[in-house]
């Protein structure tokens, strides 16, 4: 069977990409080795957090930082197309509440107590807003080792007019010490369990007192538990992302990929592509591993979102070669020279290896040293595309809903 | 400034030093050790962890090697906790000379070394990574040596007979009185106060830093610090000790060592063994030479590379250090340079740190004109008393029954949370790199991605520690692992770090932390 369009790649530019052309009536497949950042990262659409310094509207900063960043993937994309996949993204996901835009960023507290500028936010995590200050109460479960309220709260108290405090509370667990974000987000799904904790909780909380949990308030149901949280506790409730697996991120990742099924869309995870077949300048399918044995994919277009040096769609080896793993594409944001070291002796600074990945053009295609595309009929989305540091910047999944939505716009006017 | 007294005092904190107070402690005298960091933080915690049969020096240094088995056998016995008995293998690869086998052979059997000739196929049989041509094969007694376990059990068993440890006490300078020592002032690290302690004798055993601590007494003495890399391992691609068995070069031992191994070593001179910087041909010599011993080595993880700087002695200025013997060095002071109450111990190597200790404290004696006869080699080490070795996975096997009697707080190497905690309050320390070291919290593939943050919230609770302080001690900790760690990122080590970045930098925003 001959698709449409072939995504490699399950995160989130990936499941953009896929979920846009599958709505517009493509036949879409999605090979990929495993899920992606989705699991990883929270759901919140960060955009841009941090340029030279905190920014307040992504709107207003991104042309001079597209200037300042001429190779950055933003570079490459209109504001409009930028904002235009805010847009469809939030609608279509309407079980997430999303609120925000490219207007202003709101300020997240993180697990530690930095206040993180985001774009986009799911509405379990709206009510976390810092920027408009006020009292603040965080919650630790017991048995929840990815969590620390108490020092969280502590640095959050140096972001001025806000205040913050502490409280732990020890729900039943069934004799089970050692839960994790997950066996939570499972326990909240049950209504004796939040019950439990609300009971915990009465008598505690300060009139004025907005109340952070981690972010484990359910997998299937995240919005009604919060709701119903909100209700019971009188008060304003939001969630802290914290330590993967990303509880947030796995609602994302089975919302888009229930719609994808839903609109006629292929999935295989567990899947790798080990081969592919090229001629004349296009792509014509790829083979990906299956359980019996590899199997070619034929289709009109290709979307690699394979993601960068974190997921393995650039790898490096032992003697420092550097490598685009599908199509062994020309990449662009090499170390200089020879290419070692890749790395500088501070940690926290920015590494000659960060911006590594796959130069593209205005459609987002894999281009040569030339800069004309190496396959007509291939277009790139999320982080295997070269010129960003998103963990640096706060644009992780705003890059990837933008360029998977590029990529996907750029498919429908060249299949028109 | 406040004084204290003692008999003797002890300068440094690696395994001669804690092995000298320990000794000391048990022979009764009144003894305090200082050492400028944490225990182990010098050459000791920064080799391969190799229980040495001797066989490594059996042709060249036989003294060395006898003093090996000796002590080998010893440490069985003493320290049997902080032992794997993994055993050891020599093995000529295609690049080795067969020949020198029998010369190896000669070796052994004139040292004392257990050694037998096993047929390729039967090591290729016990070690199937082996590079499937090698030509000949030799067992020898070499285990796996934990240098943290074996300093803290030998610190803890120097308190239990009344030795006093201050940590985080750097020596200022060694006080003179007249023609003998009589004193050390020291600096609290952590404090900035500075602290003087008199004492009948000073036992230099700063190891690598002898040289300098000698100098401020006024005395010479002449070490050569040896810089040698080792690049851990993700993974136990090997069981047992495999060394190549040829005149002893560069890259040519793989460790297996808890749940890692480790191959090293290099030996260069350097100026000073404090300044030790990893280059990118060493590390491509040691990935070359492990493909050697075990094809495809290349393609496992790298977890993290170090240095450690040997301590040589040499009485003339050498130029290669691997001509300098591996026997330790004792001088006493007071027959050597006319100086009183004063004897700097030092060579030598972590399998013979006994035997440095007992002829150290020798020397303290007759220095003090008394006779008190070395216990050590009798007396086991704290939780070394039934015998037993340490196995791999006995971590595991205390956790596999309860599994969710308590929240495992690093994954990588099953610490869980009460451990931790209970290491924090003991530990006095709000150093993660410390409890690192103590736990082998954040030692596994990823390299604290996970524990860290965790660690950093339970150190704020437990210690109470305000936020600064707990601020300090995370990113110190990802500034230290990451000097470990970026000179050898490539493969799924690589990816594993990425991920770390987006956890510490991404998620959290560490870099952005007040502080």
């Amino acid at each position: 069977m001959t698709h449409d369009t072939i995504v490699i790649g399950a995160g989130l530019a990936g499941l953009t990409a896929a979920l846009r052309l599958a709505d517009e009536g493509q036949r879409v497949l999605v090979v990929a080795r495993g899920v992606g950042s989705t699991h990883l990262a929270p759901a919140t659409i960060d955009v841009l957090g941090f340029a030279d310094e905190g920014v307040e509207s992504p709107e207003r900063a991104l042309q001079q930082f597209t200037d300042a960043h001429p190779s950055h993937p933003y570079a490459r994309l209109s504001a409009e197309l930028i904002a235009a996949g805010i847009d469809w993204f939030k609608a279509r996901l309407p079980a997430f509440g999303y609120r925000g835009g490219l207007e202003e960023n709101v300020l997240l507290p993180t697990a530690v107590g930095v206040a993180k500028p985001s774009a986009v936010v799911p509405e379990t995590m709206a009510r976390g807003d810092l920027r408009a200050g006020g009292r603040f109460v965080f919650v630790g479960l017991k048995g929840l080792k990815d969590f620390y309220p108490a020092y969280l709260a502590e640095n959050l108290g140096r972001v001025s007019a806000v205040s913050a405090r502490a409280i732990e509370v020890a729900p039943p667990l069934g004799g089970e010490a050692d839960v994790g974000s997950l066996g939570f987000a499972r326990r909240f799904e049950e209504p004796a369990f939040w019950d439990a904790v609300v009971g915990e909780l009465a008598g505690q909380l300060g009139p004025d007192e907005r109340v952070g949990f981690p972010a484990v308030l359910g997998i299937r149901n995240a919005g009604e538990v919060w709701r119903e949280l909100e209700t019971r506790l009188e008060r304003s409730v939001f969630e802290v992302a914290t330590l993967p697996p990303s509880v947030s991120g796995i609602r994302l990742f089975e919302a888009m990929t229930d719609a994808l099924r839903q609109a006629g869309g292929r999935i295989l995870i567990g899947s790798p592509v080990v081969g592919t077949e090229t001629e004349n300048g296009r792509v014509e399918g790829v083979v990906a591993q299956a359980a019996a044995r590899p199997t070619t994919h034929r289709a009109r277009s290709f979307v690699l979102a394979s993601g960068g040096l974190a997921a393995g769609g650039i790898h490096v080896d032992s003697y420092g070669k550097i490598r685009e793993a599908v199509f062994d594409l020309a990449l662009s944001g090499l170390p200089a020279a020879n290419g070692r070291p890749p790395f500088l002796p501070t940690y926290l600074e920015e590494h000659p290896l960060d911006r590594v990945g796959v130069p593209v053009d205005d459609l987002l295609r894999p281009t040569d040293a030339d800069g004309r595309p190496q396959y007509v009929n291939l277009h790139a989305a999320g982080a295997t595309i070269a010129g960003a540091v998103p963990w640096r910047e706060a644009s992780g999944n705003g890059l990837s809903l933008a360029t998977g939505y590029a990529a996907a716009e750029a498919i429908l006017k060249g299949h028109e | 400034m406040a004084a204290l007294e003692t008999e003797v005092l002890v300068i440094g904190g690696g395994s001669t030093g804690v092995g000298v107070a320990r000794d000391a402690a048990m022979r009764g005298f009144e003894t305090v050790l200082v050492e400028r960091r944490d225990l182990a933080d010098g050459t000791t915690g920064r080799y391969h962890g190799l229980l040495h049969s001797g066989g490594r020096y059996a042709v060249k240094d036989p003294e060395a090697a006898r003093e090996c088995i000796v002590e080998n056998l010893i440490l069985r016995r003493i320290a049997s906790d902080c032992i794997e008995d993994s055993g050891g293998l020599f093995v000529a690869t295609p690049w080795d000379d067969p020949a020198f086998g029998d010369a190896f052979l000669e070796g052994c059997r004139a040292s004392g070394v257990p050694v037998e000739e096993i047929a390729p196929s039967e090591a290729l049989r016990r070690e199937p990574r082996l590079h499937p041509e090698i030509s000949r094969a030799f067992t020898v007694p070499d285990g796996a040596l934990d240098p943290w376990k074996l300093v803290w059990s030998c610190a803890r068993s120097a308190q239990e007979h009344g030795a006093r440890i201050l940590l985080y006490h750097r020596v200022v300078g060694l006080e003179r009185d007249g023609n003998r020592v009589s004193g050390a002032v020291v600096s609290d690290e952590l404090t900035g106060e500075e602290l003087r302690i008199h004492a009948d004798v000073v036992v230099n055993a700063a190891g690598a830093w002898a040289g300098e601590i000698a100098e401020s007494a006024g005395c010479r003495v002449n070490v050569v610090p040896g810089k040698g890399i080792m690049i851990a391992m993700n993974h136990r691609l090997v069981h047992t000790v495999l060394n190549r068995c040829k005149p002893p070069a560069d890259g040519d031992i793989l460790v297996p060592i808890r749940t890692v191994c480790v191959i090293g070593t290099t030996d260069m001179r350097v100026v000073h063994p404090d300044e030790l910087e990893v280059t990118q041909p060493e590390v491509d010599q040691m990935l070359d030479e492990g493909e050697k011993l075990v094809p495809g080595f290349r393609e496992a993880r790298a977890l993290r590379v170090w240095i450690g700087a040997r301590p040589l002695f040499s009485p003339e200025e050498v130029e290669d250090t691997r001509e300098v013997s591996r026997s330790h060095a004792l001088l006493d002071h007071r027959t050597r340079d006319g100086v009183d109450g004063f004897v700097t111990i030092t060579g030598g190597k972590t399998t013979t740190f006994r035997l440095m200790a007992e002829a150290a404290v020798d020397a303290v004696c007759a220095q003090l004109g008394v006779e008190r006869p070395c216990r050590t080699q009798e007396e086991p080490l704290p939780d070394s008393e039934d015998g037993r070795y340490y196995e791999l996975g006995s971590r595991l096997r205390a956790r596999e029954p309860v599994p969710q009697s308590e929240e495992i707080i690093c994954e990588c190497e099953l610490v869980t949370r009460s451990r931790l905690e209970e290491a924090m309050k003991r530990r006095r320390t709000a150093n993660l790199d410390d409890l690192r070291r103590t736990l082998r919290l954040g030692m596994g593939p990823c390299q604290g991605g996970f524990c860290i943050y965790r660690a950093t919230g339970i150190l704020h609770a437990v210690e109470r520690l305000d936020h600064d302080a707990a601020n300090a001690a995370l990113l110190s900790f990802l500034q230290e692992r990451w000097k470990g760690v970026h000179p050898v990122l490539y493969g799924d080590q690589l990816r594993q770090a990425r991920l770390d970045d987006w956890i510490f930098q991404g998620l959290l925003g560490v870099q952005h932390l007040p502080t």
